[in-house]
């Protein structure tokens, strides 16, 4: 690495970049560079300025102050797609895809006319080479002609990927995208930018997942509050010293549950009964039941019907046979879910759990506007603003007021608001679909911290996640889905590792 | 940037305000009875403000009723013919608000049994009541027109009872949008549908409520017009809907709904528009220049709270 280090010149530098919205200052001073051939990951806490100095570079929007250079030459894009033609790409957070159109128009958006001849559009060869660009990044099982807003947020990434490689980027800007995406998803990320590095191109590469970053990265730069704090080479990668850089302090007390006990009441408060759900992400003669006072984990491969799990219980999609009860109550839809107590936590956030261009306040109020409006009528300022600060304060949502758009927040942020709008109604029962999807790890901390806290008052949760670390660190039992049916079902007391959790997973 | 968001939110009333002194300066210098102006444009204005301001509640989901103008007219007619059947004002204004709720209640019901957008069942909508009106001008008419008395609303034809029908539906509207959970729920609903619904808060039931506070102020939108111009024809409320949908974004209001939604908008939209109409006839401008105009001022708004819909979503 050393060598590498010597021998490959730097390609791209920053100097003295600063960016301000409005009062935040995102960026103070950032000044970095990459070599040709140099996988260099960006970490920090949400808001850090990470995705902000990424998405300048790739033109998506331009600094206050501050100058780059590009191949020795002055770097100023004026747009993505500027930026895209002249050699540097970004695949973003949020998705950037058009619902209405097929997988290979999405491809090929801006450029269709280059099969165009006349007022002819050659499809049968967009069809074929959007197919080559598919199966040259891996993702074989994308058909160039399906609509795209019929596909999940994974084969959507995925597109993007597509659309930004084939352009053949020299270098690649990776924000956040792994996030969204399955282990099969990651694994063509990482394919790709072990091919980039090989060669001889360059990679920024963000994530909040401090195992694949470092796994992955050759260097690594650390974000706090819009500064570099440290750029480590990967000799130096070491975890403790890399998340004290992070958040500024050292990470005390406990990460995820520190108890070892796995009791619960026997009251059964949530279940699924023989649900069966046809389709994509299916469920097959499903079982399982939560307990009051128990945190029960839910894991498998993407595809494994776990998501669809979540929202049968929450009344939101209704199985074509079998039931989800809560209390022994059938449950009807959402509405009547939180009649009974229930809060959902949606894993695509942006899209179903929040109204991104809304107060934070209103996101938060419209959950409880049935506990404070005066009988269910009346919403005094009062009553909401109360309502409203009591969970930016107890959730430590760092916002400027209530009135601060939630679309100006941080992933981490974004998910406080969302916790706040079930917590605030004082839901009894929880279902968490990847709850910590897009984290920075001090905020995950204090989302477990949470979740033991609300066992401890005897309530339930239902947590889903791609991650098994979590589900081990922090559920009493864990359900395994394989293929819409349960596997098996691992006790705390089992200690169950993450090769065991695999092993039923696949 | 406070005071440039406040600045925002408060442009549509300082655009009405600065309408409102351009309107008497005009009238000074060009020696104009001003007096005599202001009751032809509170004339205009109270129809399309409080069609408008009904209509804000459907604009906050996102949707759009496009049969407005026509429902206004039905709504005249049928209530023309049940006072000249009956002789009864009262029964006049209920007929008014009942066919207006009725209608709007339709077109609600049908959008949310086929699963289609709002705009396409009031496109659909539209016709049929066009074709309606024609034929209850020849049920209840001549073929050209129904004719209630004058002397039966003349009372009514005044100022004041305009002012206080707008007032008195504009805080009964005020109230539910700002100060119960009906209005936060539109407005959520407005701002991401599929969120909304995970959070329990169901479409098509506040799609109905909606329609239904919509039809109440078409129905007093037709009784209204039925006071102005007793004589009612095929021209009656010909121009409301067209009228609704630019005071809607004059006032400040969102096309795409959401929390940014507001009430007032309707108001302040229709009584800028109204001022602009005379202010462009003060100054001799013929009805073609007055409606460039009025569509540069439109486009300009639009462009104006699309860029400040952009400046908002840049990513960090």
């Amino acid at each position: 690495m050393g060598e590498m280090k010597q021998a490959r010149p730097t390609v791209l530098e920053v100097h003295h970049m600063i960016k301000t919205y409005g009062s935040t200052k995102a960026l103070r001073d950032v000044s970095l560079s990459i070599r040709e051939g140099e996988v260099r990951g960006l970490i920090g806490e949400n808001g850090s300025g990470k995705s902000t100095v990424a998405s300048i570079i790739a033109g998506m929007q331009k600094a206050d102050s501050g100058s780059m250079t590009y191949r020795g030459k002055e770097w100023n894009p004026k747009t993505m797609i500027d930026a895209l033609e002249h050699g540097i790409g970004m695949i973003v957070q949020e998705s950037g895809t058009v619902p209405g159109i097929s997988v290979a128009e999405n491809i090929f958006l801006a450029d269709v006319d280059r099969f165009r001849k006349g007022p002819v559009m050659n499809r049968r060869k967009m069809m074929e080479e959007a197919r080559r660009i598919l199966d040259d990044i891996g993702a074989e099982d994308l058909r160039a002609e399906m609509l795209t807003g019929a596909l999940d947020i994974q084969s959507r990434k995925l597109i993007e990927i597509a659309r930004v490689m084939r352009q053949d980027p020299q270098i690649l800007v990776v924000d956040e995208t792994t996030t969204a995406l399955s282990h099969r998803g990651r694994e063509i990320i990482y394919r790709i930018m072990r091919k980039m590095r090989e060669e001889g191109k360059s990679v920024f590469f963000i994530s909040h997942d401090m195992e694949e970053i470092m796994k992955e990265c050759d260097a690594l730069t650390v974000l706090r509050d819009g500064e570099i704090i440290r750029t480590f080479d990967r000799d130096e990668f070491e975890e403790e010293e890399i998340k004290r850089c992070m958040i500024g302090r050292e990470l005390k007390g406990d990460y995820y549950r520190s108890d070892d006990d796995s009791q619960f009441d026997p009251e059964v408060v949530l279940e699924a009964r023989h649900v069966t759900v046809p389709g994509g992400e299916p469920l097959r003669d499903f079982s399982i039941q939560l307990h009051k006072g128990e945190i029960l984990g839910i894991g498998g491969l993407s595809q494994c019907g776990m998501h669809t799990l979540g929202k049968v219980l929450f009344g939101a999609i209704k199985p074509v046979d079998g039931s989800a009860l809560i209390r022994g109550e059938q449950v009807k839809n959402e509405a009547d879910a939180m009649k009974k107590n229930v809060g959902y936590v949606s894993k695509d956030r942006d899209s179903e759990s929040l109204v991104l261009q809304a107060p934070i306040g209103d996101n938060i109020a419209a959950g409880g506007l049935d506990r404070f409006a005066l009988g269910h009528i009346l919403v005094t300022p009062g009553a909401e603003k109360a309502y409203v600060n009591a969970q930016i304060e107890s959730l430590e949502v760092k916002c400027q007021s209530r009135k601060q758009y939630v679309s100006a927040l941080s992933g981490g942020n974004k998910q406080k608001v969302v916790f706040g709008k079930w917590i605030g109604r004082g839901s009894e029962i929880l279902i968490l679909d990847c709850p910590t999807r897009g984290i920075d790890i001090g905020v995950k901390q204090a989302m477990y911290q949470l979740m033991a806290a609300m066992k401890r008052e005897g309530k339930s949760i239902l947590i889903i996640s791609e991650e098994m670390a979590e589900l081990i660190g922090m559920a009493d039992r864990i359900a395994v889905l394989k293929e819409g049916r349960l596997e098996k079902v691992f006790r705390r007391e089992e200690h169950p590792q993450e090769a065991d959790l695999i092993r039923y997973m696949i | 940037m406070k005071v440039k968001n406040l600045l925002l939110n408060i442009a549509p009333l300082i655009g009405l305000l600065i309408l409102i002194a351009g309107y008497f300066v005009i009238g000074r210098i060009n020696d104009i009875n001003v007096a005599y102006g202001l009751k032809t444009i509170v004339n205009q204005s109270v129809v399309v403000a409080v069609v408008a301001t009904g209509a804000v509640f459907i604009y906050t989901l996102g949707a759009f009723d496009i049969s407005l103008g026509a429902s206004t007219a039905v709504s005249a007619l049928m209530a023309g013919i049940v006072y000249l059947k009956t002789e009864s004002v009262g029964l006049m204004f209920l007929t008014a608000v009942c066919v207006a709720v009725l209608v709007s209640l339709l077109n609600s019901v049908l959008a949310g049994v086929f699963h289609l957008p709002v705009f396409v069942t009031t496109i659909a909508m539209l016709s049929v009541l066009n074709a309606l009106a024609l034929l209850l001008l020849n049920l209840g008419g001549t073929g050209s027109e129904i004719k209630v008395p004058q002397a039966a609303v003349k009372s009514l034809d005044t100022l004041w009872f305009k002012l206080l029908v707008l007032g008195a539906y504009f805080l009964f509207c005020f109230f539910l949008f700002d100060f119960t959970p009906i209005g936060r729920r539109q407005k959520f609903l407005g701002g991401n549908p599929l969120c909304a619904k995970l959070t329990g808060i169901s479409l098509n039931r506040y799609s109905v409520i909606a329609f239904v506070i919509c039809g109440l102020g078409v129905g007093l939108g037709a009784f209204l017009s039925i006071v102005y111009a007793p004589t009612l024809t095929r021209n009656t409320a010909s121009s409301v809907g067209m009228d609704v949908i630019i005071a809607i974004v004059f006032g400040g209001m969102p096309v795409s709904g959401g929390a940014r939604s507001r009430i007032y908008a309707a108001v302040i939209g229709a009584f800028s528009m109204s001022f602009l109409s005379q202010i462009m006839v003060m100054l001799n401008l013929n009805s073609g220049v007055g409606q460039m105009v009025k569509a540069a001022i439109f486009l300009l708004v639009v462009f104006i709270a699309a860029g400040e819909r952009k400046m908002k979503t840049l990513p960090r």
